[in-house]
């Protein structure tokens, strides 16, 4: 039995058979339960739980469609339009999925017809019924308000003047009905009878693409799962060419025997569709995940989706019937990694107009990077406008950069907007034997609130021992209100 | 010595031909008659393995003995034979630093297609390993490969020694950010795991892996699979090493970087005294199959993009110009006050007199007492 707080009393929010013959009823209040039979077993409710139990069987209904929605806490919107004879009719898919269930040890109710409304009800309230599409109505008409999907207020207000029955309700005129009790009833009704069109809302995108293999023998070996993929995407590729694109991110689904389902999603940084690569980034994908992986009794279902797809361009072989694009190999080497290490795992640094030094270079994972990037415009020519050829002074800027500046202790300057004599970092001490600067860098006053960064002015330092040093002074001296703060920023060559 | 003895001692040299460079360099150096043997056991180990030997300058002084070694087919002046790896290399395996001295010392430059160890003493000096990996990165690029360079490191190096900067390696190097990429694995495992699959690939010019302290898993084991896949693709893998020990690896070379004093940067005028210029590092040979372990100090030039040797003390006598001209009445305006002195020629009562430039660059440099 399973007890929740309702209403600042402890009340049964659900009972299993035993207690049921117990003549408990769910809403009863813990302690007249206990009353009536001190040995009950009352375990706290968790929702978070049953939420995320409902989500996995989700998951697993995905074997029978890609349009699998949740409803409420405890039940499942399954749109099986066009898939019911994969498993060889309606019958023996409801069958199907009902015996599946019963052997994780799960009690379902389920119920199909032509509407998600008339089937809401056939499951709640008729139990395992088939609907044929036009007797909504006939289902329907005996059946108690509670299976028409309506706010309990209304239920009550329509019990109040005697509508006790669906049917009641429907023979009822309309005009009336929809004053007094409000657009959502009829709304309910018209959806339930097939009148008005009901979208089931999936949880997850379809993919557009997807195949699966049905296992006699459940396959738990990474060997064989990888297998299994270059089969299937072999039998993709063909899609794939049909439609002249290339898979820009790939899911794999491997569905348990005992209704686990594990969900493997690897991206691409450009359109692919050669089963081999595609199986050597679950290669690397699944030697990452395997401690994550958790094979259990095998898995009997393996479907390949293409989660998204870009153009696929082809390339021009030259005469020896080869194709030569270094960037390509580059690109299948990054999706390697990405796959086992993380999305950022290879970086490509991309220049930002900036002139703050931590700011200048952009750190993009190689996916989101340009592939080419135009070298920045020369100004135009103009006619009559004076040239200036002076030579661009680039400030000298480090081959390192800290990614945040280091704190460090300077006790003395020469004089206060002077470079330091010398300078405590990573407690060790360091004597400056020569320094060039300062370089002021102002904060960027676009980008935030005034006075809340101050000016620095950078110096090149040598050491005594001939290594280079890029510090800055945060602050001036008797400007701002606390003194100047130091930092190393960078190392030189 | 008996053939046997000879024999025997020639396997057991054979065999630290192949473990131990370090061993055979020290015998090298400590007398000539050592070394001289050396040579001779070397042909002969050279003759044994069946591969052409190849031919190297003659230390200068090394005494020519040909009748003691009657089945060493050389010519006199082809005295020291050096073998590296397995094959004989083509003159191209080598990428040459364009320092005299250092390239004669490596036989040639550094192995092309090879696994190179770079270390820096502390985490301190990854300014100077950095910078001269990414220097012979340049030299790579300059030969016209448009190829990118992949830099591994794991998350700890680049905490701890700063990550790269591409800004800074643009205009040091000439290196364009699109030719760089950047792995920063959270594990040396994963690290490693992505040098090896980045070493066999061709359409990379050069991969760094940076690694930080002595980790065990960096052993003999994962260096051989890193330097043969470099092989076996003829691209260069440089392994940094931060604060790490020199322990054996399979790599040809180890250098040993320090950063070393930088000379003055270079005006109309002449050198800039107190002024920080181009970079320069101490390059020491830790480990080569062919060199006498020797020191070099270089100086990379961004412009031209080679390095240059400095000779020892050149930076102090190549020092023409005076910080701050005399005055030019003769008389030093402020003799008491140290030996630099701020604004000198401003005070000073020469109507008429235009500062030179390198006075006016004397101006903006960082004011200091000495």
């Amino acid at each position: 039995m399973i007890s929740h707080r309702q209403a600042n009393a402890q009340r049964i929010a659900a009972l299993d058979e035993r207690a049921e013959a117990l003549h408990l009823k769910r809403g009863m209040g813990i302690a007249d339960a206990r009353a009536m039979h001190p040995s009950i077993d009352v375990v706290e409710a968790d929702p978070e739980a049953d939420r995320r139990l409902l989500e996995s069987l989700a998951d697993w209904c995905d074997r029978y469609t890609p349009l699998v929605a949740i409803d409420a806490a405890d039940g499942l919107f399954l749109d099986v339009t066009g898939c019911t004879h994969l498993f060889g009719g309606e019958r023996a898919m409801l069958d199907d999925i009902l015996s599946r269930f019963f052997h994780q040890g799960f009690d379902v109710r389920a119920g199909l017809a032509a509407t998600p409304g008339a089937a809401w009800a056939a499951a709640r309230f008729s139990g395992d019924r088939i609907v044929p599409g036009g007797e909504e109505e006939a289902l329907l008409a005996p059946l108690p308000l509670a299976a028409l999907r309506i706010e309990p207020e209304i239920r009550a207000s329509l019990e109040s003047v005697g509508l006790r029955t669906a049917g009641a309700v429907m023979a009822a005129p309309r005009a009336p009905l929809a004053r007094r009790f409000g657009g959502s009833l009829l709304l309910r009704l018209d959806q339930a009878l097939g009148r008005l069109d009901e979208a089931v809302s999936p949880r997850l995108p379809v993919a557009p693409l997807s195949v699966e293999r049905h296992l006699a023998e459940p396959i738990m070996l990474t060997d064989e799962i990888e297998r299994l993929v270059k089969m299937l995407a072999t039998t993709l590729k063909a899609d794939l060419e049909r439609r002249g694109e290339g898979a820009r991110r790939l899911a794999l689904l491997l569905f348990r025997v005992d209704g686990a389902v594990s969900r493997i999603a690897v991206g691409t940084s450009r359109p692919l569709r050669e089963p081999l690569l595609i199986q050597k980034l679950f290669h690397e994908r699944l030697a990452a995940l395997e401690q994550d992986i958790d094979a259990g009794y095998g898995f009997d279902l393996v479907r390949l989706s293409v989660l998204s797809a870009a153009t696929f361009d082809m390339q021009q072989a030259d005469l020896t019937g080869e194709t030569r694009d270094e960037g390509a190999d580059i690109a299948l080497f990054a999706d390697r990694i990405r796959a086992r290490l993380g999305h950022s795992a290879v970086l490509k640094p991309v220049a930002v107009e900036s002139h703050l030094p931590e700011r200048a270079v952009a750190m993009l994972p190689y996916a989101e990077a340009p592939q080419r990037v135009s070298a920045p415009k020369q100004p135009d020519k103009m006619p009559g406008k004076i040239q200036d050829t002076r030579p661009v002074l680039r400030p000298e800027r480090p081959i390192r950069l800290f990614r945040s500046p280091e704190p460090i202790e300077v006790p003395a300057t020469e004089m206060p907007e002077g470079p330091p004599l010398n300078f405590r970092w990573r407690r060790a001490l360091y004597r400056v034997a020569r320094a060039e600067g300062p370089e002021r860098i102002a904060p960027e006053w676009w980008r935030q609130a005034a006075g809340q960064e101050a000016t620095r002015d950078y110096f090149r330092i040598e050491d005594s021992d001939g290594r280079r040093y890029w510090l800055y002074r945060q602050g001036l001296y008797g400007a701002a209100h606390a003194a100047p703060r130091w930092f190393m920023h960078g190392v030189f060559a | 010595m008996t053939p046997l003895d000879s024999s025997a001692a020639l396997w057991n040299l054979l065999e630290h031909n192949r473990n131990n460079c370090e061993w055979k360099l020290t015998v090298m150096a400590t007398s000539a008659v050592a070394r001289e043997t050396v040579f001779a056991l070397r042909r002969q180990i050279a003759k044994i393995e069946g591969t052409l030997p190849e031919r190297l300058q003659a230390p200068a002084g090394a005494p020519v003995d040909a009748p003691r070694n009657p089945t060493a087919d050389v010519t006199p002046h082809d005295l020291t034979i050096v073998r590296r790896g397995l094959a004989v290399a083509p003159p191209d395996a080598f990428l040459r630093t364009g320092a005299e001295a250092l390239d004669t010392a490596l036989g040639g430059g550094l192995p092309k297609a090879a696994l190179s160890e770079i270390h820096g003493a502390a985490t301190r000096d990854a300014g100077a390993v950095a910078g001269f990996a990414l220097s012979l990165v340049s030299l790579i690029l300059k030969q016209g490969s448009r190829l990118p360079v992949l830099w591994i490191g794991t998350a700890e190096v680049f905490r701890e020694a700063g990550f790269p900067y591409a800004t800074g390696l643009h205009r040091l190097f000439g290196i364009e950010p699109e030719q760089l990429l950047f792995s920063e694995a959270p594990r040396l495992l994963d690290a490693l795991w992505t040098a090896e699959e980045a070493a066999r690939m061709t359409a990379l010019a050069a991969v760094v892996l940076e690694i930080r302290g002595s980790p065990q898993r960096l052993d003999l084991t994962a260096t051989r699979r890193l330097h043969a896949r470099a092989q076996s693709a003829g691209r260069p893998v440089f392994l940094l090493r931060q604060a790490g020990e020199a322990e054996p690896t399979a790599a040809p070379v180890r250098l040993v970087l320090s950063a070393a004093p930088s000379a003055p940067r270079q005006t109309i005028a002449g050198p800039l005294a107190g002024s920080i210029g181009r970079p320069a590092f101490t390059v020491s040979i830790g480990k080569s199959r062919t060199a006498l372990p020797g020191q070099f100090t270089l100086e990379w030039n961004p412009d031209e993009r080679s390095f240059e040797e400095r000779r020892t003390g050149e930076e102090r006598a190549a020092n023409p110009v005076p910080v701050v001209s005399a005055s030019r009445r003769g008389k030093d305006p402020a003799p008491a006050s140290g030996a630099v002195l701020a604004f000198a020629t401003v005070g000073s009562p020469a109507a008429g007199d235009q500062p030179s430039p390198g006075e006016r660059a004397a101006h903006r440099r960082p004011r200091r007492a000495g």
